[in-house]
């Protein structure tokens, strides 16, 4: 029963807009990332999920039961919502050594000792600390404080996780396998989460739908695949992935790339007018012998697995990414020819 | 390398050059103290301490000094702890003004605030009383200010704000998210200020304790003025009452009493430095969130009231009563319209003996803190930017000599610089700069290296790879870079060396009476009105110093 709904969620202070009209449907047992720039809003609603902030208008709740309903100025306490959350700072306690940490929630739920310590002992085994219960939280690394902050916020059986930025402050292994740890855990205990982060790799691998946020504003919601494949908008291609941009003018069924007038690809959004064409660097080919357009090598960088290209095309540098490509099969300066595949358009944004 | 080789060397003259005055003027001075309490004509003798100790009078000041300063230990922490929860913590309207009234009475001198409570609760004329008389109906005035409790009052007034930025300041530091975890977790706001909050306050709660029983303890203006016309006396009075008698055996006892209080005293604040560094409650913490201000909902403007009320009585009272007293024509005839002029400004400001103290304060004042700005330079330099061995030894010299009780420091002084090992500075304007050097010379040495640790290494060596010479990146970079906090490390000096009162009370000579001295001669004489005038120019001063002070560090740093 962890339904959770944000209908029409806004927060602004004084003038200034942090989050706008925030909408969603989160299924039980879903993990849902918050993606986007920092100041985009995403802790700000996370933390009136919490209960931290009260939104300026707005419900949200979890399962049939309102938590927070502006209109009504009902905002049920954080201590109330029975919701487990990890903080980017850990916010392990540094007075406490990791048993009392862990189980504290259940103290305040008066479980009793026996009981506590075994459900205490559990989380700590599910996040690998066993052996460090006695320890103080100054005695542990930061990797470590992660983890107790993540049995503290399990240990209760919330219905609702809620993390943010958990990994941002690890080294970037850790992050890697805390990534694929933190999945596990979720899939295990089939609790529902939302995951604010700003790193979109993140996101792809761990969520089973992203919100996209910029500027206080969901640009998208989808399954990372859609996200990737077929952005909303201009905001959201850039942000997620790499990508070029070709400015182009629409008409009728038709786009055609502005300076190859030429060149033309189809028009499924029905745009007119100025528009954008956009395409990702590995969805391009690249020969020596002949394709939609000609350009002329301008660098090459060596990744390992892969070439990054820029290729000049008139005023344009157009950056191609090939997999497995041979560094030496082009120079500097070489005319080569470029075939675009995947080609998105978006309206022309201001 | 061989360009900086002699630089190590010029700061090793330095740091020599250093150690050896600070050696000299702090350490040594200390030393001859204690060695003349425990020998006697050059024999280990510890009948000093047999006599002192012997006495009731001075058992009965030692218990007083200890039971009023533990009361106002504990008062000031009771009163502290939820004042500095509300103003930094939560949604308490006005907080900003609340905490600027509340840090306050740290700048003002403790006399004057003696001063000002003499004039509202003394039993025979105190405003205040006659105000409670008037009100109730009261044949009797309620309060008598020369007491036990009238002391501990007045302390507690004075002191508190010692406290009071200690926990605020901790408060301020804490990351709340630490607070919403628990929150989160299950806990009520009352019950995660238990849990989390009080727990993690604890060091700076104790710390903050332990300076004000410190200082409470030091003072000798409070005690002067409210205790001895009710014949209570503490250590610090006991002391000067011992010296006052001017012969060897005075000098003795008041050496015993002293050093026994620079042990404690000096205990104490180590104490305090081992178990803030003990325990370690530093966590990583994370981006800057928004602090969560708790809603106080339905008791925000009871909360107000009640911290209103505190700031009212805490500072304003006191200050208004001053203000008032030194524009009554005539202090007989009380609080009435036709009674209000300068007629008691007018002699002050023309008598040029009252005014030549006042000029006299102002210049060594401004002699101690040039003078203490350098040497603050250049302990803070050595111990923050270089990494020479010994470097924070001049550090914890200055903090030796802050940490002392200005009474003890002004003993030492006496005994040591008064030609019987070479030095002869009694009854010179130099003594008291000196002792207000030794005393005040730490906070500006706190300020100056808190700011230049903040200049990271990164960009003198940017400077320096830039081609800039190290003279040249001095100029460039770090000075432009720490100046304000220089400014305010010679306000730091300059504002409480320019109203002393203890020491300068025992090493002023007829040549060199200070403001200080003036003011409280002028208050034990009974002439209230002139002491008041005096008072206000003396808060004048402070204020105009502060905002200074405020300007050019931009509000970070104010006594």
């Amino acid at each position: 029963m962890a339904e959770l709904k944000l209908q029409h969620i806004y927060k602004r202070y004084g003038n200034v807009t942090a989050v706008g009209d925030f909408n969603i449907e989160v299924a039980d047992g879903e993990f849902i990332s918050f993606l986007g720039p920092s100041g985009c809003g995403k802790t700000t609603t996370l933390r009136m999920i919490a209960g931290f902030e009260k939104p300026t208008e707005g419900v949200i709740m979890i399962g049939d039961q309102e938590i927070s309903n502006a209109e009504k100025g009902y905002f049920m306490a954080p201590e109330k919502r029975g919701i487990g959350m990890v903080f980017q700072s850990y916010a392990v306690w540094p007075h406490m050594n990791v048993i009392d940490n862990v189980g504290y929630p259940l103290k305040i739920q008066n479980v009793p000792k026996e009981e506590r310590l075994q459900r205490v002992k559990k989380m700590l085994e599910l996040v690998h600390l066993q052996e460090y219960g006695e320890r103080l939280p100054s005695q542990l690394s930061g990797g470590q404080q992660q983890r107790v902050a993540l049995a503290r916020a399990l240990v209760a059986q919330p219905s609702l996780l809620l993390l943010d930025e958990p990994l941002s402050n690890l080294d970037a292994k850790l992050r890697e396998s805390m990534r694929f740890e933190i999945s596990a855990i979720q899939k295990d205990l089939g609790i529902t989460v939302i995951y604010v982060t700003h790193d979109q790799s993140e996101a792809m691998t761990m969520s089973d739908r992203i919100v996209v946020m910029s500027m206080g504003k969901v640009q998208q919601i989808g399954k990372p695949y859609d996200i990737y494949t077929n952005p909303a908008n201009q905001m959201v291609a850039d942000f997620i992935g790499l990508v070029n941009f070709i400015p182009a003018t629409a008409k009728g069924d038709r786009i055609f790339m502005q300076g190859y007038e030429g060149i033309s690809f189809p028009n499924p959004k029905k745009l007119s007018g100025e528009a954008v064409l956009a395409v990702r660097p590995e969805n391009i080919t690249i020969s020596k012998t002949g394709g939609m357009m000609e350009g002329v090598m301008n660098h090459r960088f060596y990744i390992g697995d892969s070439v990054d290209y820029r290729v000049k095309v008139k005023d344009h540098i157009v950056r191609v990414i090939q997999k497995g490509a041979d560094y030496g099969a082009y120079q500097d300066g070489e005319t080569v020819y470029l075939d675009f595949d995947n080609v998105m358009s978006f309206a022309k944004e201001e | 390398m061989k360009k900086s080789l002699p630089r190590l060397d010029s700061k090793f003259i330095v740091i020599a050059i250093s150690v050896l005055l600070l050696l000299y003027f702090i350490v040594f001075p200390l030393l001859v103290l204690i060695y003349d309490s425990l020998f006697i004509n050059g024999t280990f003798d510890i009948s000093n301490y047999k006599d002192v100790y012997g006495k009731k009078v001075n058992w009965k000041a030692l218990t007083n000094t200890i039971q009023i300063s533990l009361i106002v230990m504990v008062a000031s922490v009771i009163v502290t702890f939820p004042l500095a929860w509300l103003v930094g913590r939560t949604d308490l309207p006005g907080k900003k003004t609340f905490r600027t009234i509340l840090v306050a009475s740290y700048m003002i001198p403790p006399y004057v605030g003696a001063i000002a409570w003499v004039q509202l609760l003394n039993p025979s004329v105190g405003y205040l009383n006659d105000f409670i008389k008037f009100v109730f109906g009261l044949q009797k005035a309620p309060f008598d200010i020369y007491t036990m409790g009238g002391l501990a009052w007045v302390l507690t007034l004075f002191y508190s704000p010692f406290a009071f930025i200690t926990i605020s300041r901790a408060m301020e530091k804490m990351d709340p998210t630490l607070e919403e975890a628990a929150r989160i977790s299950g806990s009520s706001p009352l019950k995660t200020l238990w849990d989390v909050t009080l727990p993690l306050m604890m060091p700076s709660i104790v710390a903050g304790g332990l300076l004000v029983f410190i200082a409470a303890a030091s003072c000798f203006g409070i005690p002067a003025i409210v205790g001895m016309p009710g014949n209570i006396e503490v250590m610090t009075t006991r002391i000067v009452t011992f010296l006052y008698m001017g012969d060897d055996k005075g000098i003795r006892d008041a050496t015993a009493l002293a050093v026994s209080m620079m042990v404690v005293a000096n205990g104490l604040l180590m104490f305090m430095s081992w178990m803030l560094s003990h325990k370690d409650y530093t966590t990583i913490s994370g981006k800057s969130t928004r602090p969560n201000m708790v809603e106080l909902g339905k008791w925000k403007w009871p909360a107000f009231g009640a911290v209103a009320v505190y700031a009212f009585i805490a500072v304003i009272l006191p200050l208004t009563s001053i203000i008032v007293t030194s524009f009554l024509v005539s202090m007989s005839k009380g609080l009435a319209l036709d009674n209000f002029g300068i007629d008691a400004w007018i002699p002050v400001v023309t008598s040029s003996q009252y005014m030549e103290s006042v000029w006299r304060s102002i210049g060594y004042g401004i002699v101690a803190a040039c003078i203490g700005t350098v040497l603050a330079l250049f302990v803070a330099y050595l111990s923050v930017k270089t990494k020479v061995t010994g470097r924070s030894i001049p550090d914890l010299l200055v903090v030796l000599g802050g940490a002392t009780p200005s009474i003890v420091i002004a003993l030492a002084l006496i005994v040591t610089f008064s030609g019987n090992y070479g030095l002869n500075l009694y009854s010179t304007m130099w003594i008291l700069i000196v002792s207000y050097l030794v005393k005040y010379m730490t906070m500006s040495v706190r300020t100056i290296a808190a700011s230049l640790s903040q200049v990271h290494i990164s960009l003198e060596e940017a400077a320096l790879s830039s081609g800039a010479s190290w003279i040249r990146t001095c100029k460039d970079i770090i000075m432009p870079l720490v100046a304000p906090s220089i400014v305010a490390g010679w306000f730091l000096i300059f504002m409480p060396s320019f109203y002393e009162l203890t020491m300068s009370n025992l090493l002023y000579g007829a040549d060199t009476k200070s403001l200080g001295v003036l003011l409280y001669e002028l208050q034990t004489y009974a002439d209230t009105q002139n002491a008041s005038v005096l008072s206000v120019i003396i808060l004048l001063i402070v204020l105009v110093g502060n905002i200074i002070l405020n300007k050019v560090t931009k509000g970070k740093v104010s006594i």
